[in-house]
């Protein structure tokens, strides 16, 4: 049965594979090429660190305006990698059986409608959950070699640089495969499938993003008013901030406006301690911010990932049972 | 246990009834003619027969086995669109079909496909002929070694050659097997040949089930004139009626009157009989 499945999926299994060829092809030689000019230009200690220095020295300069486009259409390919599986292995899968009828020939064989759909699923999502992971992980080892004068500088919950770490792109993958094998299913039609599957997963990667950070716990940093809490300046990812009045709980963001605005009078260029002194006495003393630190980043990888993975099982669940009910 | 036995089976599409209150028997050995108008509820029947439509009410057996939901082992089936996979080659598919198969037999594919003249095992199947595809979907049914075989419309699409060539492969399994066979056909001529029981089908239900000869035998065709049709007694089927002679089919019909011409009816003319009745219903 394997082999029928495997026979059946061949020329999108060629295509993965010759996807997975040229796309590592294309990383390996960007990477020696980037490296060679990080090492002609002397900006090897620029890769690790964030010095003064590196932001004005006219060669990282230019290193950035070089290569911030190619790194960014690296990750690119690992953000719409999931979705295009999704679209053309996932969606046509069953929905292509059913409209041309052939689903009939395994359906009247000895084999059971739930073998067939296993096997099927097997073969058609474990080669592309590989190509995926394969080439996630070398988009990472070439954004890696960029360090800080790449992407990565924006941290690991920067929009894109999340969507494309640890298990996220495997979770968007089963789900937008699941999508499009259920709706394929229930609809019989591939091309209705597919456009599904674009928009069920466009739309709940939009709804998405923020339910993961707000399901976590988050730590507070408080300062006295006038300094800046680190975690809004390092990668951590900020989910509130503001002022604390006296018994610690934060005030209305319209209050704090109109203390604010009241202060701006006393503001001089020469410091700011009077301002700072206005803000205490108006009850503005202490600055607080609520933040996930980026070393927890995995945590939110985790949450991401069995929340697309749920959905995942259950549509695939689905899917058997609506084959099991196919007439 | 009777290889396929219907009980008040009925299919519903969305309002129509495709097939409804069908109930019959056919026995072990039998070659059963399926016939019908267009749209009758034939492929419908066979469907539901095969396990792969789900029947609205009663419903079908296959050697004592309910078949919704899934095609008994003993069973083959041939479906109208003759579903293959049209990227394999010939030798691919027998592979494939024989890997979703318990009980096969590749050398029983090799020698019907020997038996047809021009099928290249290296062909895609898709790049086959109709008539050829119809031949190597039929192959693949018999490696299935089945008791019941179920064809829908088998010789369609077939030139009079490959329709000898394939009536005379099923007549084969049936004598070397004793499969029963249930084969749907508007060629009545052929059917003749090789079914000895018939089973039709009109709107959905069942009008005349039995052996070809004996039905035949209960059945009469009366060609009198056409102004005094009141000494005839029998069920009247249909009628031709010109300004000088009315052609009756009539069932269980009592002894020819005086002045008519009785004749029992070939399988062509019962059939277009029940046919015509059926279309002057509808009307």
């Amino acid at each position: 049965m394997i082999w029928v499945s495997w026979r059946r999926q061949r020329p999108q299994l060629i295509t993965l594979l010759a996807m997975l060829v040229v796309g590592a092809g294309v990383v390996v030689l960007l990477r020696s090429s980037m490296l060679d000019s990080i090492t002609s230009s002397g900006l090897t200690e620029c890769v690790t660190r964030t010095t003064q220095e590196c932001s004005t020295n006219k060669s990282a300069g230019d290193f950035r305006a070089e290569w911030s486009t190619r790194l960014q259409l690296g990750q690119a390919a690992i953000i719409f990698l999931p979705v295009l599986i999704g679209l053309f292995i996932g969606a046509p899968l069953f929905a292509r059986e059913l409209e041309q009828g052939t689903h009939v020939l395994a359906f009247t064989q000895s084999v059971s409608r739930t073998r067939w759909m296993l096997s099927k699923l097997v073969v058609a999502l474990v080669p592309a959950l590989v190509v995926l992971i394969a080439l996630q992980y070398l988009v990472w080892w070439w954004l890696t070699t960029a360090g800080v004068m790449g992407p990565r500088v924006n941290g690991s919950f920067q929009v894109f640089n999340f969507g494309i770490e640890h298990v996220s792109p495997v979770a968007y993958t089963l789900f937008a495969f699941a999508v499009g094998a259920f709706v394929g299913v229930v609809t019989r039609r591939t091309l209705v499938a597919m456009i599904v599957t674009l928009g069920a997963f466009t739309v709940l990667r939009f709804a998405l993003f923020d339910v993961v950070t707000r399901v976590m716990t988050t730590q507070r940093e408080v300062v006295t008013s006038g300094l800046s809490p680190t975690a809004s300046r390092d990668a951590s990812l900020v989910i509130s901030q503001g002022y604390l009045d006296a018994a610690g709980q934060p005030i209305a963001p319209d209050k704090v406006g109109a203390a604010v605005q009241a202060c701006k009078a006393t503001w001089t260029p020469e410091g700011q301690q009077e301002y700072v002194a206005c803000l205490a006495k108006s009850d503005l003393g202490r600055r607080y911010a609520d933040f996930i630190p980026e070393s927890q980043a995995w945590q939110a990888h985790l949450v991401d990932a069995s929340i697309y993975g749920a959905l995942a099982v259950l549509l695939l669940v689905g899917t058997g049972w609506a084959l099991r009910r196919q007439s | 246990m009777n290889p396929l036995t219907a009980t008040a089976v009925g299919k519903r599409y969305r309002s129509r009834w495709a097939v409804r209150d069908c109930s019959f028997t056919i026995p072990e050995g039998k070659v059963v003619a399926l016939v019908g108008p267009n749209g009758a509820g034939k492929s419908t029947l066979l469907g539901m027969a095969a396990g792969i439509v789900r029947p609205t009410t009663g419903g079908l057996s296959a050697f004592g086995t309910p078949t919704a939901g899934r095609t008994h082992p003993d069973v083959s089936y041939l479906g109208q669109n003759r579903s293959l996979y049209h990227d394999l080659t010939v030798r691919e598919l027998t592979r494939a079909v024989g890997s979703m198969n318990d009980r096969w037999s590749t050398d029983r594919v090799h020698e019907v496909l020997g038996l047809l003249t021009g099928v290249d095992h290296d062909a895609k199947v898709g790049t086959l002929s109709a008539g050829t595809r119809t031949q190597v979907a039929i192959a693949m049914a018999l490696g299935r070694l089945p008791r019941l075989l179920l064809l829908d419309e088998p010789l369609s699409d077939l030139d009079p050659l490959a329709r000898d060539e394939t009536l005379r492969i099923i007549m084969t399994e049936v004598a070397d097997r004793g499969t029963t066979v249930v084969m749907s056909s508007h060629l009545l001529t052929d059917l003749r040949e090789v079914c000895d029981h018939i089973l039709l089908v009109d709107e959905g239900r069942v009008q005349v089930d039995g052996d070809i000869e004996e039905v035949l035998a209960r059945h009469r065709i009366l060609v009198g004139p056409a102004a005094d049709e009141s000494s005839v007694e029998g069920t009247l089927v249909s009628a031709t009626r010109t300004a000088r002679q009315s052609t009756l089919l009539l069932r269980e019909a009592a002894p020819t009157p005086k002045g008519w011409e009785g004749t029992e009816p070939d399988l062509e003319s019962l059939v277009m009989g029940y046919l015509r009745a059926s279309r002057e219903r509808r009307r």
